[in-house]
């Protein structure tokens, strides 16, 4: 396993009110630090419950997970300061412009002054924002807003940096940007990014080692090149059919 | 600290660019108040100012008739209109003026009304002097009919104070002219001029004091006194539509999600929200009460008085605010949309603000009414600012006002943050 895990998920359950399946399973993994990691599988495979754990949205049933050597259920707030996150679902004001959205961020995160006004600005022209900054986030198109919500959750310049589906409903172009700059962004600050997602081939080419997930449990993990040799597969699509004898999108 | 303060910036940024929120929360204050204080201040001005509007209609050409006469034109009470049977020559003419609204109260003085009453005096006279060991009164006596006619609509007590009013001027009247009358055929008997003067007025004097010391005799209620209070009352709990629908409209975004992520407390962005609207709050008050100190006295209006005890002003108006905030933040926990919140928000404080007095004033109310609006945090935040501004009172006397505002505080948030744990828990 990894000699240097910045997160450690030991047999995490989590069962939901009014459902009679576990939406995890007793997952178990380590995530080493500085690493891009995927956790991959379709939807509904429990994903988006890990990804909320990670971040203090949702209490497990059972289990422990350690991150950055804290244990995430005494220590939540400690946790909070060196995650960022960017969810799935576009987490801003409408009515407020992206700085305005932007600003107020940073100062939850306890940026302030000119070093908040000057990171947010220079996020802000790195991702092609000019006058826009300052219109309303509802007057945005989806690419823009995707990226308004993707700089708040690395504004703080974060030591884990959770990303959930970061660029869905996006056009290719403005994904190949992205991916682009979260891969200069983990070399540059050495955040661990760990990314959700149902498209495989993307997350091939973005991530050091990737997890395929189903119904609640870690089928894999290892490096797509490793997987892809083990499995003898050509793409991790045909890893994961051979996996659960299904496509990921089905 | 830096926490709070981006919550209040984010807080004035969202409301500075909701459009519908600020007409709520800063113009409707405004245009309630002055339009309910011009509709209710020409009720207050016809009794306090320009008088109750009476017609006499005099068919008596003697003392009696000349002397009700100029008692009515002594009292500021009345906006008097003298009419001597030239205009109003039946009692069906007189009734329909005072149908057609015209005047609140009519009365009617008989035709020989005096030279009656000059008869009866003189016939009790004879009799006292012929030596009648037992006078009967009502056997010299001839009855004189006063009509006093008034307007259907006015209220039953109203009608009871105007009627005791006219017996106990004519009463006093006719008291005057019957000594006269006596003292008159007296002077005849015994051959005198002796000259005794009357005086128009009562010997027994009664003094109208205010019970508020300070404010004196001359203090007389008006519409501004209640409608400014009422109405900034009512607005500062209109506040609960504005903070709702926020509450909500980040519960149902991702924002809500987003906020869980943030390091630190959730109910420490809470308390930056809850400053925010608290301030808004204070400064609809601030803005209502400028305008009755300032524009409605410029308006015609009457002046508002604010008393003199401004510190526990400020003390209640918090309170006022944080109970208001409170109560929106327990809406928006409770209910997931904002149509639920605008529909429960809003019609529970325009029923709170009917039964706690703002639209109605609670003396008027029935008993059991007046007993169920004691439950109501508009009526304790009411009756804080009647004390301050009616009765000049102070800090002592609105303690249990802001006491049981404080109470309400507490309570609505406890239950705020309990549905919050219910509805996570559920998640």
């Amino acid at each position: 396993m990894n000699k240097n895990p910045i997160i450690t998920v030991k047999e995490l359950y989590k069962s939901y009110r009014k459902k009679d399946k576990n939406a995890l399973n007793g997952i178990s993994l380590e995530i080493e630090s500085g690493e891009v990691f995927g956790l991959l599988g379709p939807n509904g495979a429990g994903k988006t419950t890990f990804f909320s754990i990670l971040c203090g949205l949702l209490l497990p049933t059972s289990g422990e997970v350690i991150v950055n050597q804290l244990s995430l259920s005494q220590s939540m707030q400690q946790v909070k300061k060196i995650i960022g996150v960017v969810p799935q679902e576009i987490a801003l004001y409408p009515t407020l412009s992206g700085k305005e959205n932007l600003l107020f961020i940073g100062r939850m995160y306890g940026l302030s002054g000119k070093t908040l006004h000057n990171r947010v600005d220079e996020l802000l022209t790195t991702f092609g924002f000019d006058e826009n900054r300052n219109a309303a986030v509802k007057s945005y198109s989806g690419g823009m807003k995707r990226k308004i919500n993707l700089i708040g959750g690395i504004l703080h310049r974060p030591k884990i940096l959770l990303l959930d589906e970061p660029t869905v409903g996006i056009d290719v172009h403005s994904r190949i940007a992205i991916m682009q700059f979260l891969k200069t962004f983990n070399r540059e600050h050495e955040t661990t990014i760990i990314y959700t997602s149902h498209h495989l081939e993307q997350a091939e080419q973005f991530c050091d080692q990737v997890a395929i997930i189903n119904e609640g449990i870690v089928l894999t993990q290892d490096t797509p090149q490793a997987l892809k040799q083990m499995h003898q597969c050509k793409d991790l699509e045909e890893v994961f059919i051979s996996l659960t004898g299904k496509k990921i999108t089905a | 600290m830096l926490r709070l303060y981006a919550t209040f910036v984010k807080e004035l940024q969202l409301l500075l660019k909701d459009k519908t929120g600020l007409t709520v929360l800063f113009i409707m204050p405004v245009m309630l108040v002055i339009i309910m204080t011009l509709i209710q201040n020409e009720v207050y001005k016809s009794l306090n100012e320009t008088g109750i509007p009476v017609l006499l209609v005099n068919h008596d050409k003697g003392r009696l008739g000349t002397a009700i006469e100029d008692g009515f034109l002594q009292n500021a009470v009345c906006q008097l209109t003298v009419d001597h049977g030239e205009t109003y020559t039946s009692t069906q003419a007189v009734q329909q003026k005072v149908l057609d609204g015209e005047f609140l109260v009519a009365l009617v003085i008989p035709e020989n009304a005096s030279s009656i009453l000059q008869e009866d005096v003189e016939g009790m006279m004879d009799a006292f002097l012929a030596g009648d060991t037992t006078i009967s009164t009502t056997d010299i006596f001839q009855e004189i009919h006063f009509q006093i006619i008034v307007d259907p609509v006015a209220r039953k007590s109203f009608v009871i104070a105007i009627s005791s009013t006219l017996r106990e001027m004519v009463s006093a009247v006719k008291t005057k002219v019957m000594f006269e009358l006596i003292s008159g055929k007296m002077n005849n008997l015994m051959g005198a001029e002796r000259d005794i003067d009357i005086p128009d007025a009562d010997f027994f004097i009664f003094d109208e004091v205010s019970a508020v010391a300070s404010k004196g005799d001359t203090y007389v209620p008006n519409a501004v006194q209640h409608n400014v209070p009422a109405w900034a009352i009512f607005s500062i709990f209109f506040i609960v539509l504005p903070l709702a629908g926020s509450i909500i409209s980040e519960k149902s975004t991702g924002v809500y999600m987003r906020m869980h992520t943030f390091p630190g407390n959730y109910l420490s962005i809470l308390s930056g929200k809850l400053l925010t609207y608290i301030l808004v709050a204070f400064a609809q008050f601030v803005m209502v009460i400028l305008l009755g100190v300032y524009v409605m006295p410029a308006m015609g209006l009457p002046h508002l008085d604010v008393g003199h005890h401004l510190l526990a002003m400020f003390i209640l108006t918090v309170a006022v605010a944080a109970s208001a905030v409170s109560y929106g933040f327990l809406v928006g926990t409770v209910f997931d949309t904002p149509q639920q919140s605008a529909i429960f928000g809003g019609i529970s404080v325009l029923i709170m603000s009917a039964l706690g007095g703002i639209w109605v004033p609670l003396n008027i109310m029935p008993p059991l009414m007046q007993q169920i609006a004691n439950l109501f945090p508009l009526n304790w935040a009411l009756k804080g600012y009647y004390e301050l501004f009616i009765k000049d009172g102070g800090w002592a006397e609105i303690q249990l006002q802001v006491l049981k505002l404080s109470l309400f505080f507490v309570l609505a948030v406890g239950l705020s943050y309990y549905f919050y744990r219910v509805k996570r828990k559920l998640d």
